[in-house]
């Protein structure tokens, strides 16, 4: 879809993305940014470190790019929660993509995150809406369950797996549908890709689905053939046309609202907890509490 | 527990880029883990990448400071591109500091192109990242 538009502003869209990743929860909500008419598809890669994840974005993007599109990339990474430093790696793994005119690559450190994502995604992906992109994927950090979170945020989940993966299944057990509407088996070419498909199969054919309820799709990839790229770039059209049809946007709303509220609620309560004095702290845990939530309305 | 001593950088982004033709990054891996330890989030580029490139990630990642890393013997005309790109980026402000194999004579040269500090690998990780930290601060 390639049409007339301004190119990337990176030195204006790099100065907001910093402002909105470093907006205090008082900042957020003297409404530190307002959506924006245009809104990017949005896409979410997750699954377990070493899944292949990044890879596989840099080839989705190549492919993305090649058909004229403007894509934006927020690729989380952990942050120590000893030094809170950073090693921020995932833009290497995309070296041949990351030069391209209209690809922005934004690396995060999730901070005070725990869900797989970083503080202030929902004020970072508001950023990215006014500039024009039209799709916008979102790579977490693979931690296990509590990565669910993502899927308030994103118009489609993928997650990510290869057939090394079977404890995860395993831990995930029916899970593995919430957490995703496609999944891909990734490096497919390696020994015990058709059992983690089966596996997978067998999961979601235990489960009844709703009439004109999304069936997440599992398929195969691998660096080595274009097949399971071309399958995957289908299910990504095909779910996006399903969510149009069928998905409810005020309960789409409503989710990304309370997604929102519940970070900016941990946020808030760890910027309390941290000024805690000991004396609160000795207190009952009655009170204690009772102090907490006198706290969060912020100073 | 975390405190200012032991993470000056927390809270800093830092770009390490390794602009020419170097074979390998050892010496840059090293750095980005110290400053890691040090509470910085640090990016980091890969191998060979061009002046432009550098440039352009420096900006769209929103970096508090560049540190590029040159082994090959070409910083003179690297480091000079570098700046001159970061300038039309709009980031020439962007503190820059230089590390690898930079022969003595070479220094004031690099300085007057505007860069901060010079490390080479027979300083201490703990001075480098003081250093730093203190032009960042």
């Amino acid at each position: 879809m390639p049409r007339s538009r301004n190119p990337i502003d990176r030195f204006v869209l790099g100065r907001q993305l910093t402002r909105a990743a470093n907006a205090s929860v008082s900042d957020i909500l003297a409404g530190f940014s307002q959506p924006t008419s245009h809104a990017a598809t949005r896409i979410a890669m997750t699954g377990p470190p070493g899944a292949g994840k990044s890879s596989l974005i840099n080839r989705l993007c190549r492919r993305h790019l090649n058909a004229g599109r403007r894509v934006g990339v927020l690729a989380v990474d952990p942050t120590s929660p000893f030094t809170s430093g950073a090693i921020l790696g995932d833009r290497v793994r995309m070296e041949d993509v990351s030069d391209h005119e209209n690809l922005f690559i934004r690396s995060l450190a999730s901070r005070g995150a725990h869900n797989g994502l970083a503080d202030n995604i929902p004020e970072l992906l508001m950023t990215m809406d006014s500039h024009e992109f039209e799709e916008v994927i979102i790579e977490t950090v693979g931690v296990g369950q509590v990565e669910c979170a993502v899927r308030d945020l994103v118009d489609t989940t993928v997650l990510v797996l290869n057939p090394s993966s079977g404890d995860y299944i395993q831990a995930m057990k029916a899970g593995v549908l919430e957490a995703a509407d496609i999944i891909v088996v990734n490096k497919s070419d390696l020994a015990g890709a058709d059992q983690i498909v089966a596996a997978l199969h067998s999961v979601i054919s235990g489960r009844q689905f709703a009439r004109h309820a999304w069936m997440p799709a599992v398929l195969k990839a691998s660096h080595q053939d274009d097949a399971g790229l071309q399958e995957l770039d289908r299910l990504l059209a095909e779910h996006l046309d399903w969510v149009r049809a069928y998905g409810d946007p005020v309960e789409s709303r409503r989710a990304r609202r309370a997604y929102h509220l519940s970070t900016l609620l941990a946020r808030r309560g760890a910027e309390v907890i941290e000024r805690l004095t000991s004396e609160w702290l000795d207190a009952g845990l009655a009170q204690a509490f009772d102090n907490l939530v006198e706290s969060l309305r912020g100073p | 527990m975390s405190n200012a001593r032991s993470q000056p950088l927390r809270g800093k982004r830092i770009l390490i880029a390794k602009p020419g033709l170097d074979g390998h990054d050892v010496g840059a891996k090293v750095i980005s883990l110290a400053l890691r330890d040090a509470g910085a989030e640090v990016i980091y580029t890969g191998l060979r990448k061009s002046p432009e490139y550098v440039a352009r990630v420096a900006t769209e990642e929103g970096v508090d400071a560049v540190g590029l890393s040159l082994l090959s013997g070409s910083h003179k005309e690297l480091v000079r591109d570098v700046m001159e790109q970061l300038q039309s980026f709009h980031a020439s402000s962007l503190p820059v500091f230089v590390g690898g194999t930079i022969p003595p004579a070479d220094r004031d040269y690099l300085l007057g192109l505007g860069v901060k500090e010079i490390f080479t690998s027979d300083m201490r990780l703990d001075h480098i990242i003081m250093a730093v930290s203190k032009a960042l601060a």
